[in-house]
């Protein structure tokens, strides 16, 4: 799925906060302040996050503005990467190598400690050979209409990004109502306070009031 | 409308929403009229349609394939006291066609088909295709908004919730 080519899932919201005077080069900056940068030393398991170009996610520069910002759309993606190991082999591969120490230092059971210090081992060890993996959520910011789509129904993508783009931005994403397309504000009110409707038979229904 | 706080959304309005948008469309003929003009679109009940039990989120039955919205299943489902809790409709507007997908009390746009991208580079591509998403999004949400107006009305529960039930029923009972 993508919001630039396919079949189109979002996640609809509006956008609450100005931009500023010279907001072309301000949002250029703050999207390359806030890139997808590549580790210096080899990852461990906390995950790592930042902004790239939807049009390949190994593209973290935003310097070109027509890679990212379409008339009054900013088109860009948010690049997680977290490293998992497996966890079944992880545990199976702690457990021999604890039973390897306790048969060469003649102990029936290995000390807390050095089962904590076996099992940190052998995590980092696995880490630096572990691939991360990656995802990318896709955002749309239309600044004239002042609502954001996101590729994904997903409510902790939708934190992530929220929390993102503020970060970036300095907007708010707040959730989209079907309420907020009426543009009456009484009949919004009149509707916000109605007692639902049913039609099933209360005779058979499950929970129908 | 600026304020930081989400609308609050009654959770069954969605359902109410799909349930009016498919019965509709069997009364009308698939005739809306929609906007200030009162221009009119099309819309039909496409081959998907998913119900959950009031008070829950979990979907519990679902009717996919041709005709599935003139299923029996379909109108036992909500005899049943399912709701409905999403819709796969076809909307057409003059010669452009949207197929989508209404899903869950927020009426989020799933597995969105827009009409054919005309762009002829990736920005006009881009653009064009926004565009069309912001004409569905209009769309229904002029269609919400004329729902809301019946169902805020006194119409609703002396004339529309009565020949709703008898919709229901007269298919289930055939």
């Amino acid at each position: 799925m993508s919001l630039m080519s396919g079949a189109l899932t979002v996640r609809r919201f509006r956008v609450v906060g100005e931009d500023p005077d010279g907001w072309r080069e301000i949002y250029r900056d703050r999207l390359q302040e806030h890139a997808f940068k590549d580790s210096p030393v080899e990852p461990g398991k906390e995950e790592r996050e930042g902004w790239v170009q939807v049009h390949n996610l190994l593209d973290t520069s935003f310097e070109d503005f027509d890679r990212w910002l379409y008339n009054d759309l900013i088109l860009v993606g948010l690049r997680v990467d977290k490293k998992v190991l497996p966890a079944k082999l992880f545990k199976a591969t702690l457990a021999k190598r604890i039973e390897a120490w306790s048969q060469e230092n003649g102990d029936q059971r290995a000390p807390k400690t050095v089962r904590e210090e076996l099992r940190e081992r052998l995590e980092e060890e696995w880490l630096k050979r572990a691939l991360p993996r990656v995802s990318v959520a896709e955002l749309c910011i239309n600044l004239t209409e002042r609502y954001a789509v996101i590729d994904s129904l997903s409510e902790s993508v939708a934190e992530r990004l929220r929390k993102q783009v503020y970060r970036t931005f300095g907007f708010n994403l707040v959730p989209f109502s079907p309420l907020d397309a009426v543009n009456d504000p009484s009949l919004r009110d009149a509707l916000v306070n109605l007692s639902p409707s049913y039609v099933g038979d209360p005779s058979t229904s499950q929970g129908v009031s | 409308m600026s304020t930081t706080e989400p609308t609050p959304t009654p959770t069954t309005l969605g359902s109410e929403f799909y349930l009016w948008l498919w019965w509709r469309s069997e009364e009308e003929a698939g005739r809306f009229d929609v906007g200030e003009s009162g221009e009119r679109i099309e819309l039909f009940v496409d081959d998907r349609l998913a119900f959950r039990i009031p008070g829950e989120t979990k979907v519990t039955a679902v009717l996919t394939g041709d005709n599935a919205s003139e299923s029996v299943e379909a109108k036992a489902a909500l005899f049943g006291g399912k709701i409905l809790q999403e819709l796969r409709v076809r909307l057409r507007r003059d010669d452009r066609d949207f197929v989508v997908t209404l899903k869950g009390p927020e009426v989020h746009l799933t597995r969105v088909k827009l009409p054919q991208v005309l762009g002829d580079n990736e920005f006009e591509a881009i653009l064009d295709r926004m565009s069309s998403y912001d004409e569905l999004v209009w769309l229904v949400g002029e269609l919400f908004t004329a729902f809301g107006r019946e169902r805020a009305s006194d119409a609703w529960t002396q004339d529309i919730e009565p020949r709703l039930r008898a919709w229901v029923e007269g298919s289930v009972r055939g």
